[in-house]
């Protein structure tokens, strides 16, 4: 699996919606499945696919799955 | 009694700071022996090093200042890749010992006492909180006691900023508990009242007296006895217990 699908899937998973819904355009608070638990839940999924630890501004920062992407990049996750 | 009633903590890590104390010593002795690992943090490394050699590997040391942001996060980052490398079980529990008493009256309390008070006692097990939950929240289940005092429910002559810090973490325990149950995390803390420490060391004679004659049970209580009970809000067997103060202090009046 390449970081891209690794991404999605813990979107997936952290947000329980399909992998279709997961774009570069979804953002926070507005599907009822990211909300402030979803998106603790998230973090945590994601620090634990790539091994990663978020600072707290990059996770304030964190508004959609582009976002998601840029701030992941700084951890050195490249998504081709 | 199987191995999971001996040792409830078999194959969990849980950390705790201000180790070296009266308290902390009695906390990671108590959870070594229910079968945790133990991350203990503290500031002085000779003391970590002779609860390293009496604990053997079930303690693993973090030597920082719980005031330091960017330490407190290299230390987290430690323990995380102790436990990536198969070296600790998950994090399970963390307890915020680490404390300061200030004594100080309002008239001569400067702004830098007050904001120590507040850094160690609030901002720190905040920031602990913060990052422990996170790690906590992968595997959907932790436990999280915060150590506070009586002093800051009914607060206390001349100690105001001490609890001042010590209420904004009973708030904080009680707002987190509502916000991270959800997430399988409960947050509760134990108020100790006159336990026998070096914090307290220096009541002798009236002074003694006078706080023993407002407690009920007469008498000073004891770090393993604030062990215990911090060990039981961790443990399952508190487990339809969050957002509570379990008051460990014979009934004292501060």
């Amino acid at each position: 699996m390449d970081n891209l699908q690794t991404l999605k899937q813990a979107f997936t998973t952290a947000l329980g919606i399909d992998a279709a819904a997961v774009t570069d355009e979804l953002t926070y608070n507005t599907i009822p499945e990211w909300d402030s638990t979803a998106h603790m839940i998230l973090v945590a999924e994601l620090e634990n696919v790539f091994d990663v630890m978020l600072d707290t501004d990059d996770i304030i920062d964190m508004s959609s799955v582009a976002q998601a992407k840029l701030i992941l990049q700084k951890y050195h996750v490249s998504f081709g | 009694m199987s191995a999971s009633d001996s040792q409830p903590f078999h194959q969990t890590s849980v950390l705790v700071t201000g180790v070296t104390g009266g308290i902390g010593h009695a906390l990671v002795s108590t959870l070594v022996d229910a079968g945790a690992t133990v991350f203990g943090a503290a500031r002085g490394n000779s003391g970590l090093e002779a609860l390293q050699s009496q604990f053997g590997r079930q303690f693993h040391p973090l030597c920082y200042d719980v005031t330091d942001e960017s330490a407190v996060k290299e230390a987290f980052r430690q323990l995380q890749k102790q436990v990536s490398d198969g070296l600790a079980p998950p994090l399970y529990g963390l307890v915020n010992n680490a404390g300061v008493m200030l004594e100080s009256p309002l008239s001569v309390t400067s702004m830098d006492k007050l904001k120590q008070q507040l850094n160690v006692n609030f901002l720190a097990p905040y920031q602990h909180m913060q990052l422990a939950s996170r790690l906590m929240s992968r595997l959907r289940r932790g436990s999280i006691v915060n150590v506070v005092s009586r002093g800051g429910q009914s607060g206390s002559n001349g100690m105001s900023a001490y609890a001042a810090s010590k209420a904004a973490l009973e708030g904080a325990t009680k707002s987190l508990a509502k916000e991270l149950a959800p997430v399988g995390i409960r947050v509760n803390a134990v108020a100790p009242g006159f336990i026998e420490t070096a914090l307290t060391s220096h009541y002798e004679g009236d002074a003694r007296h006078q706080v023993l004659n407002r407690i009920v049970q007469r008498r000073a209580g004891t770090p393993q006895e604030v062990a215990e009970a911090v060990v039981y809000l961790l443990s399952a067997k508190s487990a339809y217990t969050t957002g509570h103060v379990l008051p460990v202090d014979g009934m004292f009046s501060p």
